[in-house]
């Protein structure tokens, strides 16, 4: 029957539909893909910053029609007994149902939480808490980051980290301010306040950046009839035989590794996958960096 | 707080009977059947639609028409606070009820038995006004994966604060405890009585074959798909406020019409190009299969 198919008889989009796995291979024994990028390529990919106006920062990112939305909310809390000298930082991913025909409303899906997982973890280790103190024992900030999954075209982990990414480079703090009886003031009152202070206590802080440790940056790629396919799509998925994804700092050091699939994978898949994150990340920094400027946010700290 | 100047300005610079700056754009997810972003000022709203495909829940079979589906979800960065809304949230289960029963009078539902159609809305950022952007929002997606519906489903609300009544109501206003009139209209039926009237005897003229398709206009004359309205206001300013609504409904539908025209001739452009391309291919084929022979 494949055979009667590829013999013409059939148009390619019922092809497609059909024999999803053929399709595929008649592309990747071409070293193509169906979207027509080479094997080792990712998909064309843009960084949006402040997309949301109720947010402290935000970021739209697509890769593909992969889009994730990243929305950064601060607030201020009471410190936890248990950490009386650090904040926190809780990052959430959000699958919205309209992402793709399979996802449903309700509780957040396994693919959903996995990710939220992952990537507390990962940025867990980037924003050092401390730094979110205000006053120790007292107050800390909250740094809220909620990534929504707008469009879900495959290789989740990249767009969603590269939105927080992006979303907390271009993070800034606002002032804060204690006055005596402990009532807690930001953003342009705070910095008022802190004027009128001026020789007593510095109570407070004044508006500031955000300190990353390094920017996180990954590549997934799926392993299919023996080559290694790049920032595979939705369509491409679930014909993998084994996925990966890699996560790599500006310094090529290793920040993550996750794979998974039906297939074992070889240690030379290992090396080749961090390989092609480390070419992807030095590509996405360049990009992000150029937005950060656009947005005349251009980290000054990345310089010294 | 003063919410209109004495010059008649609001607090956003508008004049009462002013609408904030509409912005629409469709297909703008690749994986959904039908997409749309509708922007309010800075209310913005995404709205998806999968379908109409076969029914999932057998038991929700209804052999005489579709099943429409829909969530309203808000991100949880949409508003001035970060709040987190849980399912249980009664406000989204009344908004969500809303824009089903808006989208149930607007689809024809009867077209397609035994289907389904999921309507997913997605609040990114909020200013008041969200139950309106989110009913046009829906509507646009609808048009986009080329659902047969009705008419134009419009939405906008208006309010009465300082003795005037104010339309499009953005976050400030909408707490300001006035009253808050929120409407959706059918605007072609509803405006079609006068311009129907003509086209009806034109098509009577021409012996009037397809004379039911029209007549049924009349029929939905002034037809309201939702009102809902809060605070006590008093009735004579209650049809002033309800009057200024279906003006703001009329007028944004107006815009939907505008922007849907312009995004069919774009695909039909798109359509005509790819068609002449196939053609070209074609005769390419055909001049290989003659040299093959």
């Amino acid at each position: 029957m494949a055979a009667a198919a590829a013999a013409g008889q059939v148009d390619a989009d019922t092809f497609r539909r059909l024999y999803p796995d053929d399709y595929l291979r008649k592309f990747v024994e071409q070293g193509l893909r169906p979207d027509g990028r080479p094997l080792a390529a990712a998909r064309p990919t843009s960084i949006g910053l402040g997309a949301v106006s109720t947010t402290d920062a935000s970021a739209l990112v697509k890769v593909g029609s992969t889009t994730a939305l990243a929305g950064v909310k601060c607030e201020v809390v009471p410190a936890l007994p248990e950490a009386p000298d650090a904040g926190r930082l809780v990052v959430q991913v959000e699958m919205a149902p309209l992402c793709s025909a399979t996802t449903r409303p309700g509780r957040p899906s396994e693919g959903a939480q996995v990710l939220t997982e992952q990537l507390s973890a990962l940025l867990g280790s980037v924003v050092d808490a401390r730094q979110l103190c205000i006053d120790a024992g007292k107050v800390a900030w909250a740094v809220y980051v909620d990534i929504y999954v707008l469009d879900a075209d495959g290789s989740l982990h990249d767009a969603c980290l590269l939105a927080a990414l992006a979303a907390l480079s271009s993070l800034r703090l606002r002032a804060v301010s204690i006055d005596e009886s402990g009532r807690v003031q930001t953003g342009a009152a705070a910095a008022a306040a802190q004027q009128q202070q001026q020789g007593e206590r510095p109570a407070g802080q004044q508006e500031r950046r955000l300190a990353l440790s390094c920017q996180p940056v990954s590549l997934t790629c799926g392993l299919y009839r023996g080559r290694l396919l790049a920032d595979p799509t939705a369509e491409e998925e679930p014909l993998l035989e084994a996925q990966a994804t890699a996560t790599l700092d500006e310094s090529g050091a290793v920040l993550g590794f996750a794979a998974g699939g039906t297939a074992a994978v070889g240690q030379i898949v290992v090396v080749q996958c961090l390989e092609a994150a480390k070419m992807r990340g030095k590509e996405v920094r360049a990009m992000l960096q150029q937005a950060l400027e656009q947005a005349g946010l251009a980290a000054d700290a990345d310089a010294s | 707080m003063e919410y209109v100047s004495p010059e008649g300005l609001r607090l956003d610079g508008r004049r009462p009977k002013e609408l904030r700056q509409l912005k629409a754009e469709l297909g703008v997810l690749a994986s959904a059947d039908g997409s749309a972003m509708f922007e309010m000022g800075n209310t913005k709203v995404l709205a998806a639609v999968f379908g109409p495909k076969p029914i999932e829940n057998r038991s929700q079979e209804d052999e005489k028409r579709c099943l429409v589906k829909c969530e309203y979800a808000m991100a949880s960065f949409s508003t001035g606070e970060r709040r987190r809304r849980g399912k249980g949230d009664r406000r989204a289960t009344e908004i969500t009820k809303a824009i089903r029963n808006c989208l149930e009078q607007t689809i024809l539902v009867e077209l397609m038995p035994r289907s389904q159609i999921d309507v997913y809305v997605q609040v990114l950022q909020a200013d008041g006004g969200t139950r309106c952007a989110c009913i046009n929002a829906a509507f646009m997606a609808l048009a986009a994966a080329a659902v047969p519906m009705r008419d134009i489903l419009a939405s906008c609300a208006a309010g009465y604060l300082e003795s005037t009544a104010l339309l499009d109501l953005n976050y400030v206003e909408d707490s300001g405890g006035g009253p808050d009139v929120a409407v959706a209209i059918h605007p072609i039926c509803a405006a079609a009585f006068k311009p129907v009237a003509p086209l009806l005897s034109n098509l009577q003229d021409s012996g009037g074959g397809p004379d039911v398709a029209v007549a049924i206009h009349p029929n939905y004359q002034d037809r309201v798909v939702l009102l809902q309205q809060d605070n006590r206001v008093a009735i004579e300013t209650f049809e002033e406020v309800m009057q200024l609504a279906v003006a703001g409904c009329r007028a944004v539908g107006e815009f939907m019409r505008q922007q849907l025209l312009e995004h069919t001739q774009k695909l039909a452009a798109a359509r005509a190009a790819g068609e002449q391309q196939a053609a070209a291919a074609q005769e390419d084929d055909d001049a290989l299969d003659e040299d093959d022979y």
